[in-house]
């Protein structure tokens, strides 16, 4: 994605030394936040556009499960098929579905690349960012599932591996997006919630939590389309950790 | 059936059938898919508006049969009908809202459907590009839905934006035009 | 709607009424369903189950012909659906050269409504119903005769049906139905458990 470097203001305030960073985000700023006094776009006469309506307009609005299926359903397809025709990529992957899963990832992290859609950051969560890697899981397993989904995911585990103290895992026992779906046995490694772990993604991305996210099928009796989404944080995510845990940053 | 009747059903249903998700999760997939294709694409919008007709057209048919199932509806007597109950039970259903049937040509084969609001492009303003504002019709997704959903029952029919507000258009619209009842596996009648 | 016998039944004892009654209707009519049979546009047999354990099964060419036979049966029942001459065609027996325009001076009993082919089928052992739906797929449904009517069934076989298998992206149009959640879902509802 050619997004911009989200995670850089975060750089600037850990490394708070480095001043070179923080120059260059600055200059950033202006250009991507304010692209209507710059826009050569025509507007509506009424001025229907999104800068004329209120931003948490649509925050409670409801729509049918439906209509999200079946455009998930035609992403679904979309990725299919795109993955097929790209031989290169099916090259690389060791099953066509794992090539599947990352195009979604790939896919999914809203918000969209800039263009379309530089109006507000998807979950639009409290005012103070998360600093610490805990809190951003709270965040993730609370709040961000609750606007997407309607309700916290099932559970937030820690690795319990001194080898991956990097790795943790949300839970979610019937992810929405995989409600209707059934995926045909031979394709059984597939996991159409790789989708959410492109959300998941792009929010530890945009908070500056370098990350990467995978599902897994991890079915029960009870729950058959229960999914395990693990989050593996990066190097320098682990180590500024380090640095605020002495600090005592919360 | 009347304009008003089919509201009311419309209504009745999304309060009472229908399983809800959080808009913005409906329409950030939705934009997610537009900026992909743009992307894949190399905005080559034209390209862009035939695929997103042609996954309207693919979720046309299927949703057809949810449109039936929770509606319960019969067959429409005629293209008036037919008209009301896309936009008045349709629309209302499955994105909660009632798009206004209006500018009827006099052969009662063609008609306008006028959006007030539109949640697929809620969040959105089309690249400033100087192309996409005249290229792009952003929620073209729709048109191939109805032509999927409509050919499933037997109407072919032949649908286009006319004018968008994400271009700098007033107005939204939608132009939806007849083709041809579809002749069923039924033997011809003979007699 | 009753079978005609169904008073008189010896069958119908009291216990079974009171069963009955304490039951939800879900479960009343899940009891009397022995299987269900979805028949594509082409009639095409896309999907087979039976409900209760221990049902002797056809064979899986028997259910294949059982689809293609019924769908032209359902397709004949259609073009012999009686048509009464128009009421504004004043005289329809003699016939005159000059009204050889057949089909605009006939119509259905209702015309209203288009003719629907073959609906239920019913014999002593058991009931077949079948619906339609507007795009041409069949759902078949093989009830008890002694129960009531099955719309209630139907009409949630068809939105599992809309739900499960349309809404399943890898799922395709007009081919044999192979979705998990459709089976579990519709084994569970009829079991009476959702």
């Amino acid at each position: 994605m050619a997004a911009p470097p989200r995670h850089s203001t975060m750089l600037s305030i850990s490394n708070a030394g480095t001043s070179q960073s923080t120059g260059t985000d600055r200059t950033q700023v202006p250009q991507s936040s304010s692209p209507a006094q710059t826009s050569g776009l025509r507007v509506p006469s009424n001025r229907k556009t999104i800068y004329d309506r209120h931003l948490n307009r649509s925050r409670n609005a409801e729509l049918s499960r439906a209509s999200f299926a079946y455009l998930f359903g035609e992403m679904v397809t979309y990725a299919q098929r795109r993955v097929t025709g790209i031989q290169d990529l099916e090259k690389r992957k060791d099953t066509p579905s794992a090539s599947v899963c990352s195009t979604y990832s790939s896919t999914a992290p809203p918000p969209p690349p800039p263009p379309l859609s530089p109006a507000p950051p998807p979950p639009r969560l409290p005012p103070n960012r998360p600093l610490r890697i805990l809190s951003l899981l709270h965040l993730i397993h609370g709040p961000l599932w609750r606007l997407l989904f309607q309700r916290a995911a099932d559970a937030l585990e820690h690795s319990v591996s001194a080898e991956t103290p990097n790795e943790y895992m949300i839970t979610d026992n019937d992810p929405l997006v995989n409600t209707y779906i059934s995926v045909p046995r031979e394709m059984s490694m597939l996991n159409c919630a790789a989708f959410v772990a492109g959300i998941i993604e792009g929010v530890c991305d945009g908070c500056g939590f370098e990350a990467k996210v995978s599902a897994h099928n991890q079915p029960t009796e009870m729950w058959p389309s229960r999914t395990v989404f693990l989050v593996r944080f990066g190097e320098s995510v682990m180590e500024r950790e380090k640095v605020l845990e002495r600090a005592g940053v919360k | 059936m009347s304009t008003q009747k089919a509201s009311r059903i419309g209504e009745e249903i999304w309060k009472t059938r229908i399983d809800k998700v959080n808009a913005e999760l409906v329409t950030l997939t939705y934009g997610t898919i537009v900026a992909q294709l743009c992307q894949d694409y190399d905005s080559n919008y034209q390209e862009v508006n035939k695929q997103l007709d042609k996954m309207g057209y693919n979720i046309g048919m299927r949703l057809i049969e949810d449109f039936l199932a929770k509606s319960g509806v019969g067959r429409c007597a005629n293209f008036r009908e037919t008209a009301d109950m896309i936009a008045k039970v349709g629309f209302k259903i499955f994105l909660n809202v009632a798009p206004t049937v209006t500018n009827w040509t006099s052969d009662n084969n063609q008609f306008s459907l006028i959006f007030d609001d539109n949640p697929l492009a809620d969040f959105v303003e089309l690249p400033d590009d100087g192309r996409a504002q005249d290229e792009l019709w952003f929620s073209n997704i729709l048109c191939g839905v109805l032509r999927g959903a409509l050919e499933m029952v037997q109407m072919q029919i032949e649908a286009h934006f006319v004018s968008d507000v994400l271009r700098g258009d007033d107005t939204t619209e939608m132009r939806v035009s007849l083709v041809r009842y579809i002749e069923d596996e039924m033997p011809p009648e003979d007699d | 709607m009753l079978h005609p016998d169904w008073l008189l039944d010896p069958r119908l004892d009291s216990p079974r009424d009171e069963l009955a009654s304490c039951f939800p209707v879900a479960f009343q009519l899940a009891r009397t369903v022995f299987s269900l049979i979805i028949i594509n546009k082409a009639g095409g047999l896309i999907y087979q189950r039976e409900f209760q354990a221990g049902l002797r099964k056809l064979s899986t060419n028997d259910y294949l012909v059982l689809a293609g036979t019924f769908h032209g049966v359902h397709a004949i029942t259609r073009s012999i659906t009686p048509k009464l001459p128009l009421a504004s065609n004043t005289s329809p027996a003699v016939s005159s050269p000059g009204a050889n325009t057949p089909t605009t001076g006939y119509s259905y009993p209702n015309p209203g409504t288009p003719a629907s082919g073959l609906e239920s089928l019913e014999t002593e052992k058991f009931r077949l119903t079948c619906f339609q739906t507007l795009t041409g797929t069949k759902f078949l449904l093989f009830t008890d005769p002694t129960s009531g009517t099955v719309d209630t069934v139907m009409n949630k076989v068809y939105e599992l049906y809309a739900d499960y298998v349309m809404k399943n992206p890898f799922y395709q149009l007009e081919m044999p139905v192979r979705c998990e959640a459709f089976d579990r879902h519709l084994g569970a509802w009829l079991r009476g458990r959702t």
